[in-house]
């Protein structure tokens, strides 16, 4: 009877010294000397880990607390990024705080998928993309622009802020997205807060493009209207069977 | 064309034998997970790993974690928060050291203080580098530190080059030290050719990732960049060996 209390006593005692897998993570950064935020932890798909979704990018940390990975780590047979479902749902947070009214929307009606695209007026690859937004509509596709004017090409966010404050906002966008020099106009607008939240999210070039569950499609399946749909409609059916 | 062949042949074959001897049943799923991935990698060790579940692939300078059951990769910096090591440089850092100490003495081109020395640098070198002629310029004052640089050619513009010719005249000059030290100054040593280590010193810089020269390494396989004065060397070196004393 004793050691049954005993043994019961020990356990309660252990539980309470137990750090949540949030706190296992911060004290571990923190032990390396990393001030950063700790924003999600989740089991990771890699025995022993958690992906920690910390300062805008994924580390694993072992449960221990003891190791902490700062780079990737794939499950081979699958061929898969396993940071990437954390990403994915950093991203994801990140993009609907945002709201309606800081993107740029082309939409058909009823559409089946809607994708987000950071994007800048001065990548080619950009316009390749706009270039097709009616076929991307006529597939069911929403397409969610977000400005994201990269350093390297000056005097871009200029640019933005111009078809952002033009009348005709989206007829200005396409206008810009077609090579045509843009008036250029100032006004209240979210490109800071556009370009703040896919720095802080991981988002390292244009066009950036995330499916609804906020996971990166690539560019060769993206540009293409009928891949990107198929593909759209592949990963909503995988959501579907995980759920 | 058939000695290509035949030399490929049979380092293809050494490596086979090698890799024979160091095969162990366990790490068989982690071998096979790698090579799969990298067909044509040369894998140096598989080592258990310092998480438990997970075995170190060490390969051409480089680290990854791989899931004892070679499912999981992982690759980036490892870290152990408890003691605060870099877990994959302190690794790295001995994987170089075991490659540049097993380069026989034989083979470096060694200026060494008269007394005994309190550091032995190795320095990957260039004869028409810039900063290498500036280290070598230096070079008794480094002495004079306690230091001394035990020299591997390193010709930047790649084997068969005039800097590699050159590099193999001065390795074949009958007083190496001096035919060296006169090329470092701009001195066009007399051609000559015997056999020579050049080409594998080469090819060592390119498996420790030499990018430039000179390429300076501490003792431990720390690298410590490229030139430094002396007296900046100096308290670099004892700067790593308080570190590694924990003093």
């Amino acid at each position: 009877m004793r050691t049954l209390l005993f043994t019961v006593g020990l356990i309660v005692s252990a539980h309470a010294a137990a750090q949540t897998p949030i706190e296992t993570a911060r004290s571990a950064l923190k032990a390396l000397g990393l001030d950063v935020r700790v924003d999600a932890v989740q089991e990771s798909a890699v025995p022993g880990f958690y992906d920690v979704v910390a300062g805008g990018k994924v580390v694993f940390v072992s449960k221990n607390g003891r190791y902490v990975l700062n780079g990737n780590a794939y499950d081979l047979p699958n061929q898969r990024d396993v940071g990437e479902t954390s990403r994915a749902r950093m991203r994801l947070a990140a993009v609907n705080a945002l709201g309606d009214d800081k993107k740029i929307i082309f939409a058909p009606e009823n559409p089946r998928h809607a994708i987000t695209v950071f994007t800048d007026v001065d990548c080619p690859f950009c316009r390749r993309f706009h270039d097709q937004v009616a076929a991307f509509n006529a597939q069911g596709i929403a397409v969610n622009y977000i400005f994201y004017p990269l350093d390297i090409h000056p005097g871009a966010d200029k640019k933005a802020e111009a078809v952002w404050c033009a009348k005709d906002r989206k007829s200005a966008f396409a206008a810009a997205m077609g090579g045509q020099d843009v008036t250029l106009a100032t006004c209240p607008n979210p490109i800071a807060e556009t370009t703040q939240v896919a720095q802080s999210t991981g988002v390292i070039g244009t066009p950036t493009i995330l499916a609804e569950d906020g996971t990166q499609v690539s560019a060769d399946i993206a540009m293409v209207p009928e891949k990107l749909s198929a593909e759209l409609d592949r990963r909503a059916a995988l959501a579907k069977a995980r759920n | 064309m058939i000695r290509n062949a035949t030399i490929a042949l049979a380092s293809f074959a050494l490596t086979a034998a090698i890799a024979q001897a160091a095969s162990d049943p366990s790490q068989d799923a982690v071998r096979a997970s790698v090579m799969k991935l990298v067909p044509n990698a040369t894998i140096d060790a598989i080592e258990p790993a310092p998480m438990p579940g997970f075995q170190q692939v060490l390969m051409g300078g480089h680290l990854v974690y791989v899931s004892n059951d070679g499912r999981y990769l992982m690759q980036g910096g490892l870290y152990d928060a408890s003691n605060k090591v870099d877990l994959s440089e302190q690794r790295l850092g001995k994987a170089r050291t075991d490659k540049l100490a097993a380069v026989p003495a034989s083979q470096h081109l060694v200026f060494a203080p008269a007394s005994k020395p309190k550091y032995k640098i190795t320095v990957f070198t260039d004869l028409d580098c810039g900063y290498c002629r500036k280290l070598h310029s230096e070079i008794a004052d480094y002495n004079a530190k306690g230091i001394e640089v035990d020299y591997l050619f390193f010709p930047r513009s790649g084997l068969n080059t005039p800097s590699y010719d050159k590099a193999v005249s001065v390795w074949c000059a009958k007083d190496r030290n001096s035919a060296f030290t006169a090329a470092k100054t701009g001195v066009e040593p007399s051609p000559l050719k015997c056999d020579n280590p050049i080409a594998d010193q080469f090819k060592l810089g390119v498996d420790l990732g030499v990018d430039g020269t000179p390429a300076v390494y501490a003792p431990d396989g720390t690298k410590l960049g490229g030139y430094l004065p002396p007296n900046q060397m100096l308290s670099r070196l004892e700067q790593i060996d308080k570190a590694a004393t924990g003093g």
